[in-house]
């Protein structure tokens, strides 16, 4: 259990590489960060060594991209490890991951990849979950993903299928509504039916982001745009029925000055009033 | 950990899909481009059609993901050897490369291992083939250095000095040497502020070729430049005890030069334990490139 505490209303920003330089020499007033936690994993010296004069100011949770909850294969016993140390490190108030698949049969597609929605499934993840929770020692959040296919194979709508694992696990919901309403767009759901049908006392903490429009109308889910209105929108209706909560802003690509940045952060008070 | 076994189905689901990720990407049009139709039928049998594309186009968005992803990470990689073939010949290299050496490893850093030595084979004939491998090699090295663990630098005590001659010096992770034929340690200077995917011009060849030692430092990757016979003799510390490789570099030198080594050996050697090229000493024989320092 880690001895830092993130405020329930915490405004916070998923560190990169390009931040360090401003950072490094403003100290910005940030609620929390939230790193990439296998960029952190391996020995590399230079990542460690900034990751640490950030942890020295400001808590530090964890957010992976390569668990493989529902892969094929048996979680990674190895990759546990390094993740529950790093955890211990940085003494991470939660650990976040996404609830799909990244690889299998040995090879790693290095994406967030989706799953049938189906009971049978539910069962594996939430087993997969508790365990990983137990091991951490920590609150463990599941993510929803943005997805680009559906599977005639499902049985369970998105929502029902998150909301089982999450309750059977005894883990955590970590609430993606740029997420949602990508996926609402590009499977043509009701982006508030989902909301709807969130227990936001298991709500760790909500992500927002912003998204790319493909020619044939698709949204992916691309992190390399403020967040637009609709999302703002999402945001706000989630705020009024299970806020507080702690939010992260994740800017992933084409990164603008760190002012800006959190200038976008500074908006979701704007939304929650 | 969880015992449970997944459903026969969702590995074959995975693997179908995975076939569907790996398709490579079209460029007989002069852009990269996924090709649906040849999609893994299962795959495209499990998907449903959307609301704004049928299901081998929704399929392809994945496709585009994984190898743009890919492309991306090998040639944040080898950023020098990228720009010298131009991102559009550097991708096909890339695909063909992950084609036949797919990521197996959570840590997406790792997919570019091994990359330097696959070039070797698939350059062929490259009129620039050798330039093009000195720079896939000093981006492999340089990349090594970045993602090597922390070591303390050796400070030999007394007893260390007594027993130096018969020892081998231990490599330290965060130190290669380079010798260099292109001036290419210069072009991957100038071209990290230079984003771009156009191919660069090589420079001309060195009139001499010249070694560097390459240190990860707090605020980088410096580049020292080392003498000649400084370079030679570092690189044969790598691999052989301090005596041998003293013996080794006397035997290559030129008679007229062999008067002044020992005293410039000795000079070389003092300067490479000052600025932290070693860890400590050993008297086993290295076990490989992965223990220490890379030489280039």
């Amino acid at each position: 259990m880690s001895t830092r505490s993130i405020a329930r209303d915490a405004l916070g920003l998923g560190l990169r590489i390009p931040h360090y330089p401003w950072l490094f020499e403003h100290w910005p007033e940030v609620g929390y960060f939230e790193v990439i936690s296998e960029n952190f994993l391996g020995p590399a010296l230079p990542p460690r060594a900034r990751l640490d004069a950030v942890r020295a100011r400001y808590p530090v949770v964890l957010h992976g991209v390569g668990l493989n909850l529902l892969g094929h294969a048996p979680l990674d016993e190895a990759y546990l490890d390094a993740l529950c140390r790093l955890a211990d490190h940085v003494d991470a108030p939660f650990v976040t991951d996404h609830l799909c698949w990244t690889g299998a049969h040995g090879v790693s597609h290095h994406d967030l990849l989706p799953a049938p929605y189906v009971p049978e499934l539910v069962e594996l993840a939430a087993e997969r979950a508790h365990a990983v929770q137990r091991r951490l020692g920590r609150p463990f959040g599941i993510e929803n993903l943005s997805s680009y296919v559906e599977f005639g194979r499902s049985t369970m709508t998105e929502w029902d299928f998150y909301a089982s694992v999450v309750r059977e696990s005894g883990c955590w919901f970590m609430l993606d509504v740029n997420n949602i309403y990508v996926s609402s767009q590009n499977h043509g759901f009701d982006p508030g039916a989902y909301l709807d049908a969130v227990d936001f006392s298991r709500v760790l903490q909500v992500h927002i982001a912003g998204h790319t429009r493909e020619p044939d109308g698709t949204l992916v889910d691309t992190h390399d745009h403020p967040v637009p209105d609709a999302v703002w929108s999402l945001y706000a209706r989630a705020w009024r029925q299970g806020g507080p909560f702690p939010t992260l802003l994740e800017w992933d690509d084409r990164i603008p000055p760190m002012p800006e940045v959190l200038a976008e952060l500074a908006k979701a008070r704007e939304a929650r009033a | 950990m969880s015992d449970r076994v997944p459903p026969h189905w969702l590995g074959e689901l995975q693997a179908h899909f995975g076939a569907v990720l790996r398709s490579p990407l079209d460029r007989s049009t002069g852009t990269l481009r996924a090709t649906p139709a040849a999609y893994d039928a299962d795959a495209v049998g499990a998907v449903l059609d959307g609301p704004r594309a049928r299901a081998p186009e929704r399929l392809a968005v994945y496709n585009r993901q994984y190898w743009f992803r890919l492309f991306g990470v090998l040639q944040t990689a080898f950023p020098l050897t990228a720009r010298l073939l131009g991102h559009w010949r550097f991708n096909d290299h890339a695909g063909r490369f992950l084609l036949a050496h797919p990521p197996h490893s959570w840590d997406i850093d790792h997919a570019p291992d091994g990359f330097e030595a696959f070039l070797g084979e698939t350059l062929g004939d490259d009129t620039a083939r050798d330039a093009l491998l000195e720079a896939a090699r000093i981006d492999a090295a340089w990349r090594a250095l970045f993602r090597a663990p922390a070591a303390a630098p050796f400070r030999p005590t007394a007893a260390d000095a007594a027993r130096l001659l018969d020892a081998r010096l231990v490599p330290s992770p965060a130190c290669a040497f380079v010798l260099e034929r292109w001036p290419l340690l210069e072009l991957k200077s100038a071209l990290a502020s230079a984003r771009g995917e156009a191919p660069v011009p090589l420079p001309a060849p060195l009139p001499q070729a010249r070694w560097w030692a390459l240190v990860r430092e707090s605020a980088g990757i410096r580049h020292l430049p080392l003498e000649a016979r400084e370079g030679e003799l570092l690189a044969l510390l790598r691999r052989c005890t301090v005596r041998d490789a003293l013996a080794a570099l006397e035997e290559a030198v030129p008679a007229p030069e062999r008067a002044a080594l020992p005293g410039q050996a000795q000079r070389w050697l003092a300067r490479s334990v000052e600025r932290g090229f070693w860890t400590g000493l050993a008297t086993e024989p290295p076990s490989g490139d992965g223990q220490g320092s890379t030489q280039v």
